[in-house]
């Protein structure tokens, strides 16, 4: 019972939404409303849960003094000293809570995202070889992208960055549409799967 | 122990010393702006003609999707600051929603930043619907085809939003004609797959540099109308506004001109004239780009010939 009552949900739902996708009569469009007031009713509860989960993880790793316990103890009090300065003086502009986002939150993110940069030129040094023709194909349409990106492939010559667009137009879009039509394809396989009951791995259990 | 000659000490060069260079070659151009040309492609140009097409009409909007984080305001945070303040200076309705809650702080960042020289009203002359729910996006995106009062509810202050003055002639995506998504992420896609696949809605997109790539399917088949790439995008927009929706006359008053690519073409912006940073960000950060670009494919090559130069020494000694 468990497993099947959220399996005939799921199924029940699913053809529903599927058909009221095809049915434009208002007993499909009533029930369309009725569903949406019902998923907003839902959606607080997922945030309660999220918290319960965050909050249950990290004390455990706490309690337990597991590797790095430490920073468990610092995503606590950050998560309850940001709620509690939200709730209390409120989000908005000159508020502790947006103080926070930009001198805490704004340059912690910038700092994560800008260590790419460090990445892609380790790598680029360390790794990108002309070691075969695919390698070396890679690699001059890697050049001449990362040129035409900048006012400087301009500069030298525009055949550049007419070359860079032809690469992003060309093949560039033949393999990402091909990438699509299988994810695409894919999906609708997994959704009928679901749809008929034969993927259940969202149920859980391991089975 | 052999000794290692200049290109075996290349190919196992410390890679702190990579780090060292790429940090000052990013650092050094942003404290030391330089003039460089913003060549203007056409996806952008296809946005600023777009929004500039609403130019002081009340019953046009454009909808600004913020749905993105902190990690990606370098390239970001410009492209809407430039974009607002062309909606400010050319009386383009706009409206704001973020369906991530990290989005909402930059969110009120940029309508603040971009309005300090603005006289503008919230609820008349643009509007955030604030932060909703993620579970409520696909609700909400496809709600506001019918009614967006009935879909969105209230502001990000409370106020019924069917009450107030912008949206008196706005009622679904007939009016709100223009969505631009900024992400890092593939969330433009829901746009297109719902907004414009159902409704109609042109769709552009804002969106990292890294993501780009993804686009140009859509870009090409139409259902995108336009695309801001990265932090060149970014300077793009910037220089736009600047030419078109910022010119001013021989006196010194506002003068907004028709897109044209020859005055494109004609123009040269120092950023030197520009007096206030927040209008040439994305410009000073173009530089510290191209300077890192060039770094970069100087790593490539000389990696290569290091590469090259010691395979050839195993295969001699082979």
């Amino acid at each position: 019972m468990k497993r099947q009552i959220p399996l005939i949900i799921v199924i029940c739902m699913g053809f529903l939404f599927a058909a009221h996708t095809f049915i434009p009569h208002k007993v499909s469009a009533d029930f369309y409303t009725w569903w949406q007031s019902w998923s907003k009713a839902i959606s607080p509860f997922a945030v309660f849960l999220g918290v319960m989960s965050l909050f249950m993880v990290h004390s455990t790793k706490i309690s337990r003094k597991l590797p790095n316990w430490q920073f468990s103890v610092i995503t606590l009090a950050a998560l309850v000293f940001t709620s509690f300065s939200g709730f209390m003086w409120g989000t908005m502009e000159g508020t502790p809570f947006m103080w926070l986002f930009k001198n805490v939150q704004m340059p912690m993110g910038a700092t994560m995202f800008s260590l790419l940069a460090f990445h892609i030129a380790s790598a680029a040094y360390k790794a990108f070889r002309a070691r075969s023709p695919e390698a070396t194909v890679l690699l001059v349409a890697a050049i001449i992208v990362m040129l035409g990106q900048v006012p400087l492939g301009t500069q030298i010559s525009e055949w550049i960055p007419e070359t860079s667009k032809w690469i992003l137009n060309v093949p560039n879009l033949a393999a990402k549409r091909a990438i699509a039509l299988g994810v695409g394809l894919g999906m609708t396989a997994t959704s009928l799967k679901i749809l008929l009951g034969i993927e259940r791995t969202y149920l859980g259990g391991g089975e | 122990m052999a000794k290692l000659n200049v290109f075996d000490r290349m190919q196992k060069l410390d890679r702190r010393w990579i780090y060292l260079v790429v940090a000052l070659a990013i650092i050094l151009p942003l404290i030391i702006p330089f003039n460089s040309k913003t060549y203007v492609t056409e996806p952008t140009e296809n946005v600023y003609k777009k929004i500039d097409s609403y130019a002081g009409r009340t019953d046009r909007a454009i909808l600004m999707c913020f749905s993105h984080d902190a990690s990606t305001m370098a390239e970001l945070f410009p492209m809407e600051v430039a974009i607002l303040r062309h909606c400010f200076e050319r009386k383009v309705r706009v409206l704001t929603i973020c369906f991530m809650p990290a989005a909402k702080p930059l969110m009120d960042y940029a309508i603040n930043t971009a309005k300090e020289d603005y006289d503008v009203q919230s609820g008349v002359d643009y509007l955030s619907f604030g932060y909703k729910p993620y579970s409520l996006f696909l609700i909400t995106l496809l709600g506001m085809g019918d009614d967006i009062a009935e879909a969105v509810e209230t502001d990000d202050q409370g106020r019924k939003i069917e009450n107030l003055e912008i949206m008196k002639e706005i009622t679904n995506y007939n009016e709100m004609n223009l969505v631009i998504d900024f992400a890092a992420s593939a969330a433009v896609y829901s746009w297109i797959v719902y907004a414009r696949a159902r409704f109609g809605v042109n769709v552009a997109a804002g969106i990292t540099a890294v993501m780009a790539a993804d686009n140009y399917p859509y870009l090409q088949s139409g259902q995108l109308i336009g695309m801001l790439s990265g932090l060149k995008g970014a300077a793009e927009y910037e220089k736009l506004v600047d030419i078109f929706a910022m010119n001013k006359d021989e006196y010194g008053n506002p003068d907004p001109r028709e897109f044209s690519k020859e005055i494109i073409k004609e123009s040269w912006i120092k950023l030197s004239d520009i007096e206030n940073r927040k209008y040439k960000t994305a410009r000073i950060g173009m530089n510290a780009q191209t300077v890192a670009h060039v770094m970069i494919i100087v790593f490539i090559i000389i990696g290569n010939i290091g590469y090259f130069v010691s395979k050839n020494k195993e295969n001699h000694i082979g």
